[in-house]
Formats: structure tokens, C-alpha cells, sequence
């Protein structure tokens, strides 16, 4: 009996509700129970949705983006660098070849003045080489000039010995001296 | 022939837990959980900065959705603060609505009523994607374009007050744009209703077309008006879910003639 009656409340509620929401709403399905049930399910299914999908892979999709942007901008600052690098680069290339071209004409210019050195050396060197054989011949001759005569000398003494030993004539004595200066010769 | 089932507006009830009713709508939402929370666990593991094929896959669908969104809002930045909203709303309602074409779907009974029925054939669900719509664009834009400016956009006292100063066809314009403000109230409701009536519609007749056909010609037939369903399931979700993002963007947005662009 008692389930009976409890029977009969649950379904003197149920037509009690269904009497209250009837109408235009009721007819679409409009309930307020369900209504709340969606409203908790469309929640759950947005939460879901948004922290274990849409959250992680956005975040994701943005750490790439930011790490794409920053690499670019790296290889910007990169390339600058390396253009400014270049730039210097070249710029000691050029003043290098500016100051081996500097150290080459000076060193040509320091090799022609030693050499014109070396040459005024050597050419005061061969003047005194010269000078000294000049004066060497000079004396040598002189000293061959003084024997020669020393020679003569003794000759000429020598023949007038001969010719006052002899006690020749006249026409003798000029043949012993013709021999004696023929021989000098 | 076999008999035609023929849907009907609201949700039937399949069982009772306590002494709630659980309806058919409410089982195609949970399987939709269910598979969402699988692909969110399997994602939680595979999502690298150097994506793999689904997760690549994935995300070129939101870039592509992302190109969309930001033709409506006009910023990047924007799409993406109203993303937990508009996306929740887009991905639900188009897998809902493809889940409503799963074999078995209106054949299998739980009783007299069929286990399965596509999730946005039930107003209840449509009206409350609709609130959470029209009631999050009104909360972000009172926290965008703060209290007064918003609420002014509806009830325009303060532009009225001020009007008192300026003379009469001042104040005649300031009673006119109250009236509109009181309007603007009405046109407010009016999107819950649009936005949950349209997608219930549109969901509900293919529901009952598929039905009919189906009752008519087993197999082939129903194929067309199933790849139709497709294309509407795809169109829908875009169509809330624009709509949505245009209510969120104008809301947030400041209007004309407010302190802020006169300063500008």
C-alpha cells in the first residue's frame, strides 16, 4: 500500500512538473533539468576541449612561432655581423695590402741606396786597388830605372876598365862602347 | 517496409539515474566527451615542438580555423583570448553533429527510444551553447571596455544626462538612443533564440530526413543526404561559431564617440 501511494506521489510530481512546463517550451523539449544537465555537459566538454587539446597544442604552436621568430632574427644579427665582419675584414685585407705596398717601396727604396752604397764602396775600393798598382808600378819601374842605371853604370865602368886596360886606338875604343851600350839594351 | 520512427522535438529519456532523467541527446554528448578525452590524454603525450603527423595534422586545421577567426575579429590576439570559448564551441558541436551520422543512430532502441540521437537535436543543449555565447560576449566585454561604457551601449542614461546640457535636439537624440538601447536589450535576447533555434532546426530536420529516407530506401539512398549531413554538420558549427566570435568582438570592441577614441 505504501508503495502504492509513494507511486502515486512520484507520478502526481512528474505530471505536476509536466503540467507547469507545458506549453511552447515544453513542446520543444525545453526541461529545466536537462537543460542544466547540458549546461554542466557542454562545461565539461569545453574544459576538456580547452585544457587537454586547444591549450597545449596553441601553446605549443606559440613556443614554435616565438622560436621560428627568434631564429630569424638570430640569423638577421648573424648575417649582419658577418657582413660587418667582411666589411672589416676586407678593410685590414686593404690596408694590409696598403702597408705591404708601403714596406715593399720602402725596402726598394732602402735596397737602392745600400747598393748605391755598395757601388760607391766598391768603387773607392778599385780607385785604391788601382791607385796602390799604379803606385807598386811606379815604384817597381823607378826601381827597375835605378838598377838599369846602376846596371849602365857598372857597365860603363866596366868598359872604361876595358878600355884603359886594353890601350887601344881610337877607332877600338868606340867599338867597345857601341858593344857595351848594344849590350845595355 | 519497416516503421518510421519519426524523431520528436524533445529528447526522449532512455533510463534514470536516481532521479534524473538521462535522454539519447545526453549519451551522443557524453560519447563526445569521452572521445575528446581520449584524443586530449593521447595528445597530453604526443605534442612536441617538432610535431608529429597527428599533431601536425591538428595543427593545420586550427591555423586554417585561426585565418578565419582573425578575418572576424581583425587580430591574432583577440582570436585567441576568445579560443577556450568560440573553439570549445566549433570542435563540440561539429563532432556532435557527425557523431548524430554513426551507424545506429536512430536504429538502436533503448525500449521505444533510439540509444543514439545527434546532440544539437536537443533545444536544451542548443539554448545553453547559445547562453554561454550571448552571457560570455557580455562578460568580456564588460571586462574589455569596462562597466559604464558597456552597459551604455544598452541603457544610455549616461548619454542622456549628459545631452540635458548640450539643448533640445541634443536631448531629443539622447531619448531616441535610449529607445534603441532598450531595443539593443531585446536584439540581446533575440541571439539566444536564433543561435539555439537555428542549429536545433538545421540538425533536427536532417535528423528526420536521414529517418525518412532511411525508412524508405535502406542502403545507397541515404548516402547523398548523409554527406549532405556532413557538409551541414561543418556549416552549423561555423555558423554558431562565427556568430559567437562576431558578438565577442563587437562587445569587446569600443564604440564611437567613446573617451577613449575621442582622446585618439
Amino acid at each position: 500500500m505504501f508503495t502504492n501511494i509513494a507511486h502515486a506521489s512520484e507520478v502526481a510530481k512528474e505530471t505536476a512538473e509536466a503540467t507547469a512546463e507545458s506549453g511552447v517550451l515544453a513542446s520543444l523539449g525545453i526541461n529545466g533539468t536537462l537543460f542544466i544537465f547540458q549546461l554542466v555537459n557542454f562545461a565539461l566538454v569545453a574544459l576538456i576541449l580547452w585544457f587537454l587539446i586547444l591549450k597545449p597544442l596553441t601553446k605549443k604552436m606559440a613556443e614554435r612561432q616565438k622560436m621560428i621568430d627568434d631564429s630569424i632574427d638570430n640569423a638577421k644579427k648573424i648575417e649582419t655581423n658577418l657582413g660587418a665582419s667582411e666589411k672589416k675584414y676586407q678593410e685590414k685585407i686593404d690596408q694590409a695590402k696598403v702597408d705591404a705596398n708601403k714596406i715593399i717601396e720602402k725596402a726598394s727604396l732602402e735596397s737602392l741606396a745600400v747598393a748605391e752604397v755598395a757601388k760607391e764602396k766598391t768603387r773607392k775600393e778599385i780607385e785604391q786597388l788601382v791607385e796602390t798598382a799604379r803606385k807598386n808600378i811606379k815604384t817597381e819601374r823607378e826601381e827597375s830605372i835605378n838598377e838599369i842605371k846602376e846596371q849602365t853604370a857598372s857597365l860603363v865602368v866596366a868598359a872604361a876598365e876595358k878600355i884603359l886596360g886594353t890601350k887601344v886606338d881610337a877607332s877600338k875604343d868606340e867599338k867597345i862602347i857601341d858593344e857595351a851600350v848594344k849590350s845595355m839594351k | 517496409m519497416s516503421e518510421i520512427h519519426i524523431p520528436t522535438l524533445a529528447p526522449e529519456t532512455i533510463f534514470h539515474i536516481g532521479k534524473f532523467p538521462i535522454t539519447n541527446t545526453m549519451v551522443n554528448v557524453w560519447l563526445a566527451i569521452a572521445l575528446f578525452l581520449i584524443l586530449g590524454l593521447f595528445l597530453r603525450k604526443q605534442i612536441k615542438l617538432k610535431p608529429g603527423k597527428t599533431q601536425n595534422f591538428i595543427e593545420y586545421f586550427l591555423e586554417k580555423l585561426f585565418v578565419y577567426f582573425d578575418q572576424v575579429t581583425g587580430s591574432r590576439k583577440k582570436t585567441m583570448q576568445f579560443l577556450p570559448i568560440t573553439g570549445s564551441i566549433f570542435f563540440f558541436i561539429l563532432l556532435s553533429n557527425w557523431l548524430g551520422l554513426l551507424p545506429g543512430t536512430g536504429s538502436i532502441f533503448v525500449g521505444e527510444a533510439p540509444l543514439l540521437r545527434p546532440a544539437n537535436t536537443d533545444l536544451n543543449l542548443t539554448v545553453a551553447m547559445a547562453l554561454v555565447s550571448v552571457i560570455s560576449s557580455h562578460l568580456f566585454g564588460l571586462f574589455s571596455v569596462g562597466v559604464f561604457t558597456h552597459l551604455n551601449k544598452f541603457i544610455q542614461i549616461g548619454t542622456f544626462f549628459k545631452s540635458l546640457t548640450k539643448g533640445p535636439i541634443a536631448i531629443f537624440t539622447a531619448i531616441i538612443e535610449l529607445v534603441v538601447g532598450l531595443i539593443e536589450i531585446i536584439s540581446e535576447m533575440a541571439k539566444v533564440l536564433s543561435l539555439s533555434l537555428r542549429l536545433f532546426g538545421n540538425i533536427f530536420a536532417g535528423e528526420v530526413l536521414i529517418t525518412v529516407i532511411s525508412s524508405i530506401a535502406v542502403a545507397i539512398v541515404p548516402a547523398p543526404f548523409m554527406m549532405l549531413e556532413l557538409l551541414v554538420g561543418l556549416i552549423q558549427a561555423s555558423v554558431f561559431t562565427m556568430l559567437t566570435l562576431v558578438y565577442l568582438t563587437v562587445l569587446t570592441t569600443k564604440p564611437h564617440g567613446s573617451h577613449d577614441e575621442e582622446k585618439h
